[in-house]
């Protein structure tokens, strides 16, 4: 039996124990922090040492010659969670490819800050929420391909900015209002917005809202 | 008689007590010692202590006894600390005349019997601190007299026996550090002679129950680290003579009630680590005794209301790890305050530095850590003069750093990182020395780091990572003896390395990466015998190392990349505990030591980009920790020693841009964890191994430009996670296989500038997830493009130009919509290009046979496609009549909407006289329902016909309501234009 006296040092252990930050790459801290958020039964993120200086010798990253991140490929590797808005740091990004897993919960709107993104994969999951309106600062954005999602709400009109973007599926989710029929929005072919049940077809200009059904 | 009469003799008399004993209660010292003699040799006595214990001795001068007056009874049995094992004898029930029985801090197993409760005179009963298993026997109730029971630090389980509420004259209950379960009895209540109750550290759940307030004598209550839930009792308020309350970790909820002001005496309050919630009741102010206070790790919101001016006997407060907001009370402290540590890290306090703070000039630890704290820290800080720690880090602190900080002579720790401070470092921080640990990292800090720093002969750890400090490391930096990190990563520093640093003997850890630092390593740094980590990658260092640095036994960690060294790397080999050595494009020259083999932890080997030369030591196969072998671009030569099979647990392996020669290894394909192999840009002959295909995590493999001849594997197809496959630029030949369909997530694949010949297999349209490039180019590829690939929607780049194709285009590729580039060029291809193609240049296209549409000419002009294309008189026909029909239309259009706008007043004047008014509303309204429902449901509106009219569609149901109006009119006239 301690004697009581001994409690009092349950106020010691309270001054943090700080480590001075060996390690700090915010880019690495970003993918670390997605890391921490997905399940990975099968260890495809088992290279992710986030003691190394930067990210780029960690499999399924792509560094420019700069050691900043350009590609990250996740598609097809089993993994689930959530994304988190610390992707926004990736700066240089220019292809997220998390496809075909089983991702949840919202697209944080913090990835319309990419501003060098040109691909954004994130078809075959299971996210839900809103296509985020943020998503009109991707001003690099050639294809972007939300299909087989749960994903809901209209499809932002601010996307209609995005003046390279080359292609658009946002089928097999659950989108409703009107299709947009601006800026790139002219050229996407019907199947681009296929099995959507609430999706009504193009936008007509002060006839109807373009969130009309939702 | 002889001594078997003898031995018969006493066993009959002990036999005879035995029966008085238990028969008549007698308990005489005489049969005290008999059963003292039988627990003596019970027990197990390593030390000897119960050596005295003999009947040529008097029992009361045996050790660890005491007799009455008397001397006529043992009362008491002090064994403390006497490393006794075993378990305690039976006989020991047999001592009833014992007030004290004190077994603590021994080894004693097994349990305690229910028989303890024949010892009825025992005042006192310590057997804490043994390892005592099972339950506390329900018979201790009947130990009426106890007054100290302390049987903690034991394994004891269970519950605690409700009968423990008979002990009434209990004064001293511990039943701490235990594996009771159960919950507190609410009997607890009728001990009201209880001083000090200890139950922490147990499994205790449930409750604590109200009736606790009737143990008006408690002083000392602790209960912490149990899973006590629900609220605090409001009862527990009436405990007037409670100096210590200690409930913490545990599982309370509720807000504190503010009931526990009553406990005027209090002295000690720690509630750390619960569920509490709601503000902190401004009635603690009234415990006007209270010298430490913990409420931290809890969910406690609301501003901090208690203030230092009543409570003037603080001298520890935490409330780290709340919600707590606002900001701290001005008035927080007296001048003649006694607080010594305040402790509020992690809430969400706002505001400025608190200036109300600044009269507790007793602080000695500050946490004010990981807040929404803002603005400038105040010149008059200095008034903290005793503060040994100041920890403000991760808050929103900008304004510079007051020079009034040198002044704070006691300072050992300061903590400023994660702020916006800007400025310089004041000179005046060289005045503190007592100064141990400066963490200014992650701030906007600028100017150079002043020579007074090095002033501060405690110093043990700089970090200064992430500001913009510049100018150049001061000259005087070796007076630090005491330094063991010095951080200064990331910053604009110039200038070269003071020689003065070797003299810093205690560093550890040394990272200068990220400047703009120059010159050669000073040869000082043998002296650096302890240092383990020196990282000074993105620099522009040069020259050769000092060979002394080969005197450093201890160097783990060592990046020099990204610099412009020479010379041979043999100085950085001394030690034999590298884990990482990264020598990443400098201009280090000569052969890869051997040496480096001796540090068989070595883990990440990173020689790129240099000018060594000679092979690849046959050594390093030792290493069979090694993960990254990286040692492309320079000029090695020879053959890739087999020896390097033995580092299984390789996962990147870079040896492209060398001057390597032989076959490719056939063991690579024994690397099991090999995720990277790039083997490209040197002079590899021979097949592909097949063996690669065991590689199975292999996600990169580039064997491009070297002289592989034979046939692509089939085993290729094994690579199921592969992303990357390059093998452009050899001497490939052979067709390629069709299982390279099994390699699903590639997303790159380049076999350019080959001899492959053959079709271009179907099954590479399964590959849907290329998206980078697919370049068969330049082979002698034939047959027709499978329509497959058109199934490739997310593919960018597509070359298939230099081959021997033919036949038609598939139409399926105008699917192909993701392309940003396309060379078909070169081939024999014919037929239309799809639509979607138009937007590439013609050189896309050129070299074909016969393909045609844009971008290319008309597939009219095209001869050979005249079934498909008009006479150009047909075409002109064709315009005429399309000219002359949309003129029609127009001129109709016009005429018809002059007629409906006259029609529209004549109908809207007659409405008003009916009173039917807003028209033209309904008008819009019946427009939107059509949109919806379709025409069918419009026929009773009135002006359905306007609107199926200006649709141009003809009505047979015309005459209903209006029999003389110019609509009737116009729709006679559509229909006589056949419309």
């Amino acid at each position: 039996m301690a004697p009581l006296a001994v409690i009092s040092l349950s106020l010691c252990f309270l001054l943090p124990l700080l480590s001075p930050a060996i390690s700090t790459n915010s880019e690495g801290n970003a993918l670390h922090a997605l890391r921490r958020r997905l399940s990975d039964p099968t260890n495809v993120l088992q290279s992710w040492d986030p003691t190394l200086v930067n990210p780029c010798t960690w499999f399924h990253v792509t560094c420019d010659s700069n050691n900043h991140v350009i590609r990250l490929d996740l598609g097809n590797s089993n993994i689930s969670g959530t994304l988190g808005p610390e992707l926004a740091q990736l700066q240089h990004l220019q292809y997220l490819e998390l496809y075909k897993n089983d991702i949840s919960g919202e697209i944080p709107k913090e990835l319309g800050n990419l501003k060098n993104l040109v691909g954004l994969d994130l078809y075959g999951n299971r996210f839900e929420g809103e296509i985020p309106k943020s998503f009109s600062g991707l001003k690099s954005l050639r294809f972007l391909r939300l299909n087989n999602n749960n994903l809901t709400g209209s499809i932002p009109r601010e996307l209609t900015a995005l003046s390279n973007l080359k292609v658009f599926d946002v089928s097999n989710n659950d989108l409703c209002g009107t299709i947009p029929v601006d800026g790139p929005f002219g050229m996407f072919s019907m199947p681009s917005y296929a099995n959507n049940m609430r999706l009504n077809g193009p936008e007509l200009k002060g006839l109807v809202p373009y969130n009309f059904g939702c | 008689m002889d001594s078997t009469q003898i031995s018969r003799f006493s066993l009959f008399i002990t036999f005879f007590s035995c029966i008085l004993a238990f028969s008549f209660g007698d308990n005489s010292s005489s049969t005290d010692a008999h059963w003292l003699l039988r627990i003596k040799s019970k027990l197990v006595d390593p030390a000897g202590v119960l050596e005295s214990w003999s009947l040529r001795a008097h029992i009361c001068s045996w050790n660890g006894l005491t007799c009455s007056h008397d001397e006529a009874f043992v009362i008491a049995l002090n064994l403390s600390a006497s490393t006794l094992s075993g378990s305690i004898p039976t006989e020991l029930w047999n001592l009833v005349s014992l007030q004290t029985l004190d077994l603590s801090l021994n080894l004693i197993t097994g349990s305690i019997p229910p028989e303890i409760g024949r010892l009825r005179n025992l005042r006192t009963l310590l057997l804490f601190a043994n390892n005592l298993s099972g339950k506390i026997p329900t018979e201790i109730g009947l130990l009426k007299k106890l007054q100290v029971l302390r049987i903690g630090d034991n394994m004891l389980a269970a519950q605690i026996p409700r009968s423990i509420g008979n002990l009434t004259e209990l004064r001293v209950l511990g039943l701490a550090y235990s594996q009771l379960n159960g919950s507190i009895p609410a009997e607890i209540g009728n001990l009201k002679n209880l001083v000090f109750l200890d139950l922490q550290h147990n499994s205790l759940s449930g409750f604590i129950p109200a009736e606790i307030h009737n143990c008006e004598e408690l002083q000392n209550f602790a209960a912490s680290n149990n899973m006590l839930d629900g609220e605090i009792p409001a009862s527990i308020g009436k405990l007037k003579s409670l100096q210590i309350l200690n409930l913490a970790n545990n599982s309370l909820s509720g807000s504190i009630p503010p009931e526990i002001s009553g406990l005027s005496n209090l002295q000690y309050l720690n509630l750390l680590g619960n569920r509490l919630n709601g503000e902190i009741p401004w009635e603690l102010n009234h415990l006007v005794q209270l010298q430490k206070l913990d409420l931290s790790s809890n969910n406690l919101s609301g501003t901090i209301n208690l203030l230092n001016i009543h409570l003037q006997n603080l001298q520890v407060v935490v409330f780290s790890n709340n919600a707590l907001t606002g900001s701290i009370p001005s008035n927080f402290c007296l001048k003649n305050s006694n607080l010594q540590q305040l402790f509020l890290a992690q809430n969400k306090l706002s505001g400025g530095f608190p200036l109300g703070l600044l009269n507790c000039s007793s602080l000695q630890q500050l946490d004010l850590s990981n807040n929404n704290l803002e603005g400038e820290l105040p010149p008059t800080i200095d008034k903290l003069e005793n503060l040994t720690d100041l920890l403000l880090n991760n808050n929103s602190f900008n304004g510079s750093l007051p020079p009034e900080i040198g002044n704070m002579s006691n300072l050992e720790n300061l903590y400023l990182f994660d702020n916006m401070i800007t400025g310089s470092i004041p000179v005046e921080i060289g005045k503190l020395q007592s100064l141990s640990t400066i963490y200014l990292y992650d701030n906007q800090m600028s100017g150079s780091i002043p020579m007074e720093l090095t002033n501060c002969a405690s110093l043990t750890a700089i970090d200064f990572f992430g500001n913009h400090f510049s100018g150049s490391i001061p000259e005087t930096i070796g007076k630090l003896k005491d330094l063991v990190l010095l951080q200064l990563r990331q910053n604009d520093l110039s200038g070269p390395i003071p020689p003065s640093l070797g003299y810093c003997k205690k560093l550890q850890q040394l990272a200068l990466a990220d400047n703009k630092l120059s010159g050669s390593l000073p040869a000082t740094f043998r002296f650096l015998s302890q240092l383990s980590t020196i990282t000074l990658y993105n620099n522009s260092f040069e020259g050769p190392l000092p060979d002394s640095l080969y005197s450093l036994r201890n160097l783990k960690i060592i990046n020099f990349s990204h610099n412009k060294f020479s010379g041979t790397i043999l100085p950085l080999t001394g030690s034999n505990s590298l884990t990482a050595l990264d020598l990443t494009n400098n201009s280090f020259s000569g052969s890869i030591p051997s040496r480096l083999a001796i540090s068989t932890n070595l883990g990440r080997l990173r020689l790129a980009n240099n000018l060594l030369n000679g092979s690849i030591p046959s050594e390093l196969g030792r290493l069979k920790e090694l993960i990254f072998l990286d040692l492309s671009f320079n000029n090695l030569t020879g053959e890739v020693p087999s020896q390097l099979s033995t580092c299984q647990k390789l996962q990147h392996l870079l040896l492209n841009d060398n001057h390597f020669t032989g076959k490719m290894p056939s063991w690579l394909g024994s690397l099991q964890d090999l995720g990277e192999l790039h083997l490209s840009s040197n002079n590899f002959q021979g097949q592909v191994p097949a063996e690669l295909g065991n590689c199975s995590r292999l996600l990169k493999l580039s064997l491009h430009t070297n002289n592989l001849s034979g046939q692509i594997p089939r085993e290729i197809g094994q690579l199921t996670s592969l992303n990357v496959l390059n093998l452009q630029r050899n001497n490939l030949s052979g067709s390629i296989p069709p299982t390279i369909q099994q390699c699903k997530k590639l997303y790159e694949l380049r076999l350019s500038e080959n001899w492959l010949s053959g079709p271009i297999p179907s099954e590479i349209g399964k590959l849907t997830e290329l998206q980078v490039i697919l370049d068969l180019s330049r082979n002698l590829l034939s047959g027709e493009i499978p329509s497959s690939l058109g199934d490739l929607l997310k593919l960018e780049r597509l070359n298939l130009s230099f081959n021997r194709l033919g036949g038609e285009l598939p139409s399926s590729l105008g699917q192909l919509t993701s392309l940003v580039t396309l060379n078909l060029s070169n081939n024999h291809l014919r037929g239309q290009l799809p639509s979607t193609f138009s937007g590439f240049p013609p050189t896309s296209f050129s070299g074909n046979d016969k393909l045609c549409g844009p971008p290319l000419t008309s597939c009219m002009d095209s001869a050979g496609h005249e079934n498909n294309i008009l006479s150009s008189t047909a075409v002109v026909c064709i315009i005429v009549a399309i000219v002359f029909t949309s003129t029609v239309i127009c001129l109709v259009m016009i005429y018809i909407m002059l007629r409906m706008w006259c029609n529209m007043r004549k109908v809207l004047i007659s409405n008003s006289s009916e009173g039917g008014g807003n028209g033209i509303e309904q008008i819009k309204r019946e427009d939107q329902e059509r949109w919806m429902y379709g025409d069918e449901k419009k026929r009773k509106g009135e002006y359905w016909r306007v609107m199926s009219s200006m649709a141009l569609v003809p009505s047979q149901n015309h005459d209903d309501h209006i029999s003389s109006s110019c609509i009737f009119q116009v729709k006679m006239d559509t229909k006589k234009l056949g419309i």
